[in-house]
């Protein structure tokens, strides 16, 4: 049962910055898109050197909407 | 990136009281009789500063009836109250205070409004899901720090 993990930072404005830790793959635009449905839009994606790699870091910035 | 608040009244005042205690300001009034004597004794001889939360709706299912909660200190109150479009804003009331000052404190406030909603609909939406906040730290900078695990099968 794989872990997953992520590194969360709520700026003082309100907006949010998402690392997402321990996907392969695609696993972790859907986790993306899991995050997007809680918070809101996408705004931004960083990959990482690790994206590359077979376990994968990627950096995304969410726009809250709901 | 511009934040954007959509929010029931009970969800966006619970964040105001949270963001607000966090700053040291204290509840004034909730209620209307309350807050009527409360904007009254704040107006009288103060400067007046009207903000809005830009991208903001507070909806609600009482159409009409308007809801504010405002906060206080060091003399200074700020009022928190939506529009009959559900526009959230925010009006700020002090002596002693320039209107850069009151500005300042009103932004700061708002920003913080802002933040502990997304705070808050984050942490229960994730808990509903089943993860869990192994670390949570909050910056100099005053930007909250989540570290969240989740197993999956």
């Amino acid at each position: 049962m794989p872990q997953r993990e992520f590194d969360i930072t709520i700026g003082k404005d309100g907006s949010v910055e998402l690392h997402v830790k321990g996907y392969k793959g695609k696993g972790c635009l859907e986790a993306m898109k899991m995050f997007q449905q809680i918070v809101g839009e996408l705004k931004e994606e960083q990959r990482t050197n690790e994206y590359y790699e077979p376990e994968e870091q990627v950096r995304f910035n969410i726009d809250q909407r709901h | 990136m511009t934040p954007v608040v959509i929010a029931a009244w009970p969800a966006f005042s619970a964040a105001v009281v949270a963001a607000a205690t966090s700053l040291g300001y204290q509840v004034a009034a909730s209620g209307a009789a309350d807050l009527a004597k409360s904007t009254a004794a704040a107006q009288t001889g103060s400067k007046r500063i009207q903000l809005e939360i830009e991208n903001s709706e507070v909806v609600t299912g009482q159409l009409g009836r308007e809801q504010k909660i405002s906060v206080t200190k060091d003399g200074v109150t700020i009022t928190f109250s939506r529009d009959a479009r559900g526009q959230a804003s925010l009006c700020v009331t002090g002596e002693g205070h320039s209107n850069e000052e009151l500005r300042a404190l009103g932004e700061e406030l708002s920003q913080a409004v802002v933040q502990q909603y997304v705070y808050q609909k984050l942490m229960g939406e994730m808990q509903a899901r089943g993860f869990n906040v192994v670390e949570e730290e909050t910056s100099a900078d005053r930007s909250i720090r989540l570290k969240v695990r989740h197993w999956e099968n």
